[in-house]
């Protein structure tokens, strides 16, 4: 065996009782750690950060569009980098990262493993993270980024946005590989965990399309370098924001949404109390919506015609596809649901509301792949929905319904990642106040869409400015519940980090094999695994002692 | 935070012993895909780029620049030397053959080098400037990727094959050097695309 194969905190499982706690304690603990919990937590934590900066972007951008007239609340230099950072800071500084913390940390734990492939590379991707991050949000705060006016601040963002997309690459890695080569015997592929598959999933999704992403910024970079602004692409830095944007269209958005649905599939038949149904249909339906949503063929291109893929077969096809596994899902999930009996936790909800939000913004992905739908523009203002806020609408319902499936998530695990559980009244609040201002962030951004607003820093819409204008109210509104939520559930995350209930191994009575280890789970993470036999060990070895005679 | 280990009541049986089977093989193969894609992208810009200048009636190189068809090829032949070179090196560690491992690794390291030296040779033969005004700059970023790409193979195959030949690696366990060679045939298969894209489509 290598030398790189071993963890340097992991200890194979044996009869024996693994180690206790590791000796080091405090910053030393989480700087030298291999341990993938304390490596998850790491970007756990640096993305809920990442997510309040990003929402007061998203705020600012927001109450700028109340008032269409003019710049009135930041300066006219301020509106387009603060419009970049919110999307690139909350889909690759707070939503992915927060995924692959999520993965990190309890991917192994539901494969059986004592540990996750290459925890130093991974432990080295989530400090490149921390750091590239941190560039990122220098390179804005000097004038860069895109739509930035400080030529030295926009090749610092191109850098450092690189960087975190390598990082995040090595991470998608990790635990792409922990899947495919460490589960413990008796899980086999199919058996494995709907969260674990959707980090496959999703892994090999984002290594197929993070790479195009990092080599497109380092053209970027080359061309804002030696191109003298007017490079190869004609636009040089201003061109920069569509060069990383279509990550942010259908179909690349999507992938955004991949682990989302594992983790509804993993919560669900929980607080449902019975089996998941058809799990092997669940894991085909994940995999469809993954190949699906790859979208690094829908770039802009260098050619004359960069948008040649716009209402193009492929594009269409695939904006109508990717609802169909998304609906059979949803199939089975009622299904799941009307075998069972139902507990109402806070998991669950967060779950629920993600479902929900998914499917709308997949619907309207879908609706805004018809060529002939245009803006209700009178004239020759006329449009189709692409490129108007109907566009980031759709990105806008993914994403934080993403958002919310994995703040549910975390709801659903603190058990293993803090060893305490969250208040569930104020967990359920923050499900329910999340839900609402997504829903008024979004509703409204399609409508807007709809009447012509165009997706762009500073939307000038030549028609229905009034009704638009109200609609932006409307969407400031959310934006504000949106803050209010995630502030209440970044709160509840800290303080139940320190004051939570102490819970049992198994609060949920959870099905996969995360639950049958301590809370929080030692180094090395089991002392003795349950028989597999299903992808729901737990759950099995439970009705198997409840049938047993006495 | 507490860390006591208490086991589940459901738990029947102590865990199987975890394997590790693949797991260098199943990252590297990952990451070949990844670099490759890096560089597979550039391509499709620099063809798309070159295309439309093309197509406008402009030349795609600067003027006075010839890009030359021999260093391209022989770079392509040395490559696929090594391919054989390289799965030599994988059977001769399979079968602890390390006198043929030696060699086989040696041979590689000099291909890879000569790959090297042929695409420099290549950058001072075409003497051609760095400017992202035309296609210079992205040929030199395209096959730069791909000297880049290389040079990450050849370090991946030469710690593979100095840990197997420093008695690390047994022929049961060659695995890792079979993941170093993925990476380097999926690093040729790239050039592959590159030859007939930036060379023989010129």
């Amino acid at each position: 065996m290598t030398v790189t194969e071993v963890a340097p905190a992991a200890v194979t499982a044996s009869s024996e009782p693994p180690a206790a706690t590791p000796a080091t304690s405090g910053p030393a603990a989480v700087l030298g750690s291999g341990d993938h919990k304390v490596v998850g937590r790491l970007w756990i934590v640096a993305a809920l950060a990442h997510l309040l900066l990003a929402g007061v972007a998203a705020l600012l951008v927001a109450a700028e569009r109340i008032d269409l007239s003019g710049v009135d609340i930041v300066g006219d230099d301020w509106v387009g980098p603060l419009f970049a950072y919110r999307s690139i800071a909350g889909a690759f500084l707070f939503l992915l990262p927060l995924t692959i913390g999520v993965a990190t940390a309890i991917v192994p734990l539901q494969v059986g493993s004592p540990t996750l492939a290459f925890p130093r590379a991974a432990s080295a991707a989530a400090w490149a993270y921390l750091l590239g991050g941190g560039l990122v949000i220098a390179s804005f705060a000097i004038g860069g980024g895109p739509f930035g006016t400080d030529r030295d601040g926009v090749r610092l963002f191109v850098v450092a946005f690189a960087l975190v997309l390598v990082a995040q690459v090595v991470a998608w890695i990790c635990i792409a590989t922990t899947v495919i080569s460490l589960r413990v015997p008796g899980l086999s592929l199919v058996r494995t965990p709907l969260f674990s598959w959707s980090a496959l999933v999703a892994g090999t999704v984002w290594v197929l399309v993070l790479p195009v992403l990092a080599a497109v910024t380092v053209l970027a970079y080359l061309d804002i370098r030696y191109g003298g602004g007017g490079g190869f692409f004609g636009g040089g830095q201003d061109a920069l924001y569509a060069r990383i944007a279509w990550a942010f269209g259908t179909p690349a958005v999507y992938a955004f949404a991949i682990p989302a649905l594992g983790l509804i599939g993993s919560i669900l038949p929980v607080f449902a109390q019975t089996r998941h149904q058809q799990h092997r249909v669940a894991q085909g339906l994940i995999g469809a919506f993954g190949a699906l949503s790859v979208g690094a063929w829908a770039l802009p291109g260098y050619g004359a015609d960069a948008y040649a893929w716009l209402y193009g077969g492929p594009w269409v096809v695939v904006s109508f596809a990717i609802v169909l596994p998304l609906l059979g899902l949803l199939g089975l999930w009622a299904l799941t649901v009307a075998k069972g009996k139902v507990v109402l936790g806070s998991p669950l909800l967060f779950a629920l509301a993600a479902a929900v939000m998914l499917l709308v913004g997949v619907l309207a992905g879908a609706v805004q792949a018809i060529e002939p739908l245009e803006t209700l523009v009178d004239g020759d203002g006329a449009t189709s929905l692409y490129g108007t806020t109907w566009s980031s609408s759709v990105a806008g319902y993914v994403v934080l319904a993403a958002a919310i499936a994995l703040l549910g998530a975390l709801a659903y695990w603190a058990p293993k990642l803090l060893g305490r559980t969250l208040p569930e009244a104020g967990a359920r609040i923050t499900a329910l106040v999340l839900l609402a201002g997504t829903v008024l962030w979004a509703f409204p951004e399609l409508i807007a869409g709809l009447m012509g607003q165009p997706a762009s820093p500073l939307p000038d819409p030549t028609d229905n400015v009034s009704t638009i204008e109200a609609l932006n109210i409307a969407t400031l509104i959310g934006g504000v519940l949106l803050a209010v939520g995630a502030v209440g559930f970044v709160a509840l995350f800290v303080t139940a980090s320190r004051r939570g209930e102490l819970p049992g191994d198994d609060p949920w009575n959870g099905h996969t094999l995360e639950w049958a280890t301590s809370s929080p789970p030692p180094a090395g993470n089991f002392a003795s695994l349950p028989e597999i036999t299903s992808e729901a060990p737990l759950y099995d070895a439970r009705h198997r002692s409840e049938e047993a005679p006495v | 935070m507490s860390a006591a280990v208490t086991v589940s009541p459901l738990i029947t049986a102590p865990p199987a012993p975890v394997r590790r089977p693949r797991v260098l093989l199943v990252a590297a193969a990952f990451g070949a895909v990844a670099s490759g894609l890096v560089v597979l992208t550039m391509l499709g810009a620099y063809l798309q780029v070159r295309g439309d200048r093309l197509a406008d009636g402009v030349p795609a190189l600067p003027e006075g620049v010839v890009l030359p068809l021999t260093p391209g090829n022989m770079g392509l032949l040395t490559l696929a030397m090594s391919v054989i070179t390289v799965a030599w090196l994988v059977h001769s560690l399979r079968h602890d053959d390390r006198t043929h491992a030696y060699l086989a690794l040696g041979l590689t390291i000099l291909l890879g080098v000569a790959f090297l030296n042929v695409t420099a040779y290549l950058y001072q033969q075409m003497a051609m400037p760095f400017t992202m005004t035309g296609t210079s700059g992205l040929l030199y970023a395209v096959t730069g990727a791909h000297l880049v790409m290389v040079f990450v193979a050849l370090v991946f195959l030469v710690v593979m094959g100095f840990q197997a030949l420093g008695g690390q690696l047994t022929g049961r366990d060659a695995e890792s050097m079979s993941a170093a060679a993925l990476y380097w045939y999926v690093t040729v298969a790239v050039y592959v695309a590159v030859w007939y894209g930036v060379y023989i489509t010129k």
